[in-house]
């Protein structure tokens, strides 16, 4: 089986965050980066499926700065072949540049699945993995915590509001991975000397052109003062007539 | 209830303190349950100051020499300076002489020391007194140690060492009488150490030396030592240290020592206070762990000096950053072991005693005695031997040194403070004027876990509620730690049978992240929030090595 | 502008009022109209109120194949619509759904999409929009170029707002198949509980709680939000065993993000306030009046839970009637 897995690197989610001087970025002195979580779900994925078939190939393609060889790296260590860095500085705002790039590198590579995590951690945008699968025309389902492949086809359970979708579609096809798939497997030590002998190759990313800037980029409002409504059983009356009129969440 | 206890009498933590588990640290080579096994040269146990200084010096030297040396170094850590904690201020000679190519504004320090001040506190005042002649820090520099383990990682890497975080070394593995290598731990077990989908077996790393760096009150050191029967003129000694990073809104332009007030006088230590920049400033708090008290607890007492006006005046509205706790080791000279070295084994550092209490040093120790082991490795390896005899050419350069002429001058000073603050003071001002000369004989003390403590009927002397601004509490600490060990993890401290009481609050009390607590009569053990200072293998239950990547994360500690 | 409504089982969802309000603020930011667009199999129940909302037009797009979400088939005639209709902007809910169609219709139109946003306006002429990222800990506001503007709405902010327009309803039948993408059912969930993390309302006990058998109190004030509540639980009592992992709110345990959090009996540590601190409305029930939590609350009762939260139980199982 012929997978490929796309993978950022991001902000560990215990970063403090404090904004750059520009205003409208990450401050990263001192910011740990780490790959993301989602997407280990679907490094993990892939490797299960690659050891099931017995035979195949599981490559990583990371669209990043030059550091983020180290977290393909971190993939290659986990088990994945082969990975490709495209490169490039800054990461667009606009997923649907960065979905241009990845789609241009995964175009004619005869992969059976193409996995991405369902979002990143730090933008939450939640849209390259689909992009993707338009400008390819490959069938796609998002947000997968259950999967089986049988022949050329999978069904997937997807969980939505109030219950799962059991959804299903032929290969070859883009899916992103949602947390409770699998369990991610830690890089093994004899993996980790072995990922730095595996080809990673750099090359300059052919990013889209964006559609979406950014203005600015802020802390976000400290929450108004609380108040206390009043003691025992008898303020009870008070706070649900607060919480119906004034937060109207009742 | 153990001799010498009772209401009013003294509380002995020895009494129900665990003996070292050697069984589970020692393990014979070639012994089942590993999965991989890797054969290295050289593998280094902890990637600290003076496991990475090592690996640097080996790998500089080797290649120098057109030797071809297979380095590596194991971190417990997930990350290089996860579980780097110290002050601190650095005195730069080890750097000088590892990186001579370098210039002091290369090194990955913050700041030289401009001004310093030791003052003695009480309640409300702070007095100046002249600065000790072991304390003057002029020509240091003020660091994060964090930081400095990852710059000195990433040289380690450039020069080809392999440095793998995350893998614990949770057991020697001995052929005999030579130590031929360690097991890692295993990951991915539930607390009822069934494994789970993604379990990893341990790890066999053999090696021609294997050298222990593991830092303060290192477990494998400790079992090496225990097992080889060396001992030293006085056990270790150690103290806890609490500390924090804020960010101020008033600038500090000085470093600061205090001694006296908020320590009673039967407690040894003092508190330090380093801007790393003007507005971002590390202080913390440490004390002896032979204290009289038995309700004595760092955290809180560190709590409470915060709202001192010399310590208020700076942090007030300020936002702190990073909280943790390490051990230090305080014995000096004479609680250094009589040799660390041994069939395919060194001790380095903190987990050979290489600390200076007085003028509070270790870190360039720790960096030299790396460096030093380095130059006795490459020989023994190119000479095939990699015996104690040979080994013990470490030992030799570390004892003609500038390491051990220091410890030497002041061996007695932390020693003199068990008989308190004021005595001990004294005492120490008369070992400083004569040069370490009077009193010239070995002061004796016992271990830490031996010393009695008074059990008095007041529960929390004068406690603080914190307030979440300048105060907070010991799960808020846990927080600020970067601590985020997963809550199934396997409970990884041993703790003695039918532990009363009185031992369960004296456990409360003397760790500082919260991991013991009292409810409803009896212990129960947080396992995940433990930052692995170490203040628990002391004096309470034993500490063992757990799954690679748990505990603190600290960003520049 | 284009409001993509979402239907269930022939019923619209409520989503869909959020959905039209934000097109409508947009609407009325650039002097335009609302046409909000369902598709469905057949008739949409409650299409016929969206004029309360600020639709101007309500169109239902018929197709045999469209009863339940076809992935395929959706995108290809939101976008058909969307290019061919001239329209400004497409909204969408930042619903499941939603967040799978929405970058479709954008990939398909080559055009941006701002998912997941709190807050949407125009400015000299663009659509502007504010959402969270680095999970909520900063705010990025972001400036939408071509057109139409792609964006979809965090569920459970743009609390829906009566600005009565004609809402005149339309309906036509489409062509086209599903897709390849087929959703073949939708099952419940396993063990039938709302998820902590998915729950829009959660009431979490911690140690005040004092044994585990006393739980039983949140959950009679968690049934009587008729199943829109669900239980959740410090760290404290979670090691203590009298809690599921599965429950915990926590650094260590599940970030949730639901409209109300009730936390009863719990100090507020910033662990847990790190896994609940994004909720729209906090409420705090403790008998100790300096517990740190009341500091993060939006409304607090100092008191003993024991007596406080029968009482609430009561007066919420009241409102439901």
């Amino acid at each position: 089986m012929k997978i490929a897995v796309c993978i950022k690197r991001v902000p560990d989610s215990e970063t403090r965050v404090k904004i750059a001087a520009d205003g409208k970025s990450l401050d990263e002195a001192g910011v740990k980066f780490i790959l993301n979580p989602y997407d280990e779900f679907a490094v993990e994925e892939a490797l299960q499926r690659k050891e099931q078939a017995g035979s195949g190939e599981v490559v990583v393609i990371a669209l990043g700065p030059a550091a983020a060889q180290e977290t393909i790296r971190t993939a290659l260590a986990m088990g994945a072949d082969r990975g490709t860095l495209l490169q490039a500085d800054r990461i667009p705002a606009d997923g649907l540049a960065a979905a241009t790039a990845l789609a241009a590198e995964l175009k004619g590579g005869g992969y059976d699945l193409i996995l991405f995590g369902k979002m990143a951690i730090d933008d939450y945008n939640h849209q390259v993995g689909p992009m993707v699968a338009e400008l390819l025309d490959l069938p796609c389902v998002t947000t997968v915590a259950h999967l089986e492949i049988e022949g050329g086809k999978g069904v997937a359970e997807r969980e939505i509001e109030g219950g799962l979708e059991v959804v299903e579609f032929p290969l070859p096809a883009v899916l992103t991975t949602d947390k409770g798939l699998n369990e991610p497997r830690y890089p093994a030590l004899k993996g980790i000397m072995a990922a730095k002998k595996k080809p990673l190759d750099v090359k300059p990313a052919a990013l889209g052109a964006g559609r979406m800037e950014v203005v600015a980029m802020k802390p976000p409002p400290d929450r108004k003062e609380g108040k206390i409504v009043g003691e025992g059983g008898a303020a009870v009356a008070e706070l649900v007539r607060l919480l119906r009129e004034e937060a109207k969440v009742l | 209830m153990a001799r010498g206890e009772g209401r009013g009498e003294r509380f002995v933590p020895a009494n129900y303190q665990p003996l070292l588990p050697t069984d589970r640290l020692v393990l014979k080579e070639g012994s089942e349950g590993a999965g991989d096994r890797m054969e290295l040269d050289v593998l280094i146990v902890g990637a600290g100051p003076a496991g990475l200084a090592c690996a640097i010096e080996l790998a500089q030297l080797a290649q120098r020499d057109g030797t071809e040396v297979d380095i590596g170094v194991l971190e417990k850590a997930e990350a290089l300076g996860e579980h780097s904690l110290s002050g601190a201020v650095v005195n730069p000679r080890a750097f000088r002489e590892l990186f001579p190519d370098l210039k002091d504004a290369d090194f990955p320090f913050r700041g030289p020391v401009k001004q310093e001040r030791v003052c003695l506190l009480t309640g409300r005042r702070a007095f100046t007194l002249p600065t000790p002649p072991t304390m003057h820090n002029a020509g240091n520099y003020i660091a994060s140690l964090s930081e400095i383990v990852r710059w000195l990682g990433e040289r380690a890497a450039a020069l080809g060492v392999n440095v793998f975080t995350g893998f614990p070394a949770a057991s020697l593995l001995m052929d005999e009488q030579r130590v031929a290598g360690i097991r890692t731990a295993a990951s991915g077990l539930d607390r009822d150490g069934r494994p789970l989908a993604n379990y990893m077996a341990p790890n066999d790393l053999v090696a021609k030396v294997t050298v222990l760096a593991e830092g303060t009150r290192g477990a494998l050191a400790q079992a090496w030592l225990d097992r080889q029967g060396v001992s030293s003129e006085n056990p270790q000694l150690f103290a806890l240290g609490v500390k924090e990073i804020w960010e101020t809104k008033r600038p500090l332009d000085m470093i600061v020592h205090t001694l006296g007030w908020p320590l009673p006088a039967d407690a040894f230590g003092g508190s330090f206070m380093y801007p790393l920049e003007p507005n971002l400033v590390a202080l913390g708090l440490v004390v002896g762990l032979d204290y009289g008290e038995a309700g004595l607890d760092v955290h809180e007492l560190f709590q409470r000096m915060k709202l001192h006006p010399l310590f208020r005046g700076y942090l007030e509205g300020g936002e702190m950053v990073e909280w943790g706790a390490k051990t230090i080791p305080e014995g000096g000279y004479y609680s250094v072991p009589a040799r660390r070295s041994g069939d395919g084994v060194v001790i380095l550092g903190d987990s050979a005693g290489l600390v200076d209490v007085p003028s509070l040093k270790g870190i360039h120790y720790a960096m030299q005695s790396g460096m030093f082991a380095a130059r006795a490795i490459l020989t023994s390896l190119k000479s095939d031997d990699t015996s104690a005899a040979r080994l013990a050419e470490y030992d030799r350069l570390v004892n003609s040194s500038f390491i051990m002429k220091d410890l030497y001058r002041t061996r007695n000073m932390r020693l003199a403070f068990k008989d308190g603050f004021y005595v001990g003071g004294l005492k120490a001002a008369v070992m400083t004027a004569t040069g370490g000369r009077i009193p010239g004989w070995k002061i004796a003390m016992a271990r830490d876990a031996d010393v009695p403590r008074r059990l008095t009927s007041r529960l929390r002397p004068g406690s603080v509620t914190p307030d979440g601004k300048l105060t907070f509490s010991k799960v808020d600490g846990v927080f600020k730690s970067g601590n985020a060990t997963r809550d199934t993890i396997p409970v990884h401290l041993v703790v003695g049978r039918d532990v009363p009481l009185t031992a369960a609050e004296f456990y409360a009390r003397m760790c500082p992240a919260g991991v013991y607590e009292v409810t409803q009569g009896t212990l129960r053990v947080n396992a995940p929030n433990c930052v692995d200072c170490k203040a628990t293998d002391v004096l309470g239950p034993r500490w063992l090595p757990r799954e690679g990547g748990s505990g603190p994360k600290y960003k520049r500690m | 502008m284009l409001a993509v409504l979402e239907q269930r089982d022939g019923a619209l969802r409520k989503v869909s009022h959020e959905v039209v309000t934000g097109a409508r603020r947009l609407a009325d930011a650039l002097g335009g109209s609302v046409d909000a667009l369902l598709l469905a199999a057949g008739g949409v129940k409650g299409a016929d109120q969206l004029g309360r909302f600020g639709a101007d037009k309500v169109i239902t797009l018929t197709n045999a194949a469209f009863g339940m979400y076809a992935p395929e088939g959706y995108a290809r005639v939101i976008a058909e619509r969307a290019a061919t209709g001239g329209y400004r902007a497409v909204v969408f809910a930042a619903s499941a759904t939603g967040k799978d169609l929405a970058p479709r219709v954008a990939a398909r139109l080559g055009c941006a999409l701002a998912q997941d946003v709190t807050d949407v306006g125009v400015e000299a002429g663009a659509v502007v929009v504010t959402r969270p990222v680095y999970a909520g800990k900063a705010l990025l506001t972001l400036k939408l170029a071509g057109t139409p503007a792609l964006v979809s709405l965090r569920p459970n902010v743009f609390t829906p707002v009566e600005r009565p327009r004609a809402g005149v309803v339309e309906s036509a039948a489409v062509d086209g198949s599903a897709g390849r993408v087929v959703v073949q059912r939708i099952r419940a969930a396993d063990a039938g509980a709302l998820d902590v993390a998915e729950a829009p309302i959660v009431v979490s006990g911690g140690r005040g709680l004092k044994e585990p058998a006393n739980f039983k109190v949140l959950e009679e004030l968690a049934a009587a939000f008729a199943g829109r509540a669900a239980v959740g639980a410090s760290r404290a009592v979670v090691d203590a065993g009298w809690r599921p992992h599965a429950d915990q709110v926590g650094q260590t345990g599940k970030t949730v993000s639901p409209t109300l959090y009730v936390a009863v009996g719990i100090s507020g540590a910033i662990q847990h306030l790190a896994g609940m601190r994004t909720s729209k409305v906090i409420v705090a029930i403790n008998k100790d009046k300096d517990a740190p939590i009341f500091k993060v609350a939006d409304y607090g009762i100092v008191g003993d839970l024991f007596e406080v939260v029968p009482k609430l139980t009561e007066e919420i199982k009241k409102l439901h009637g």
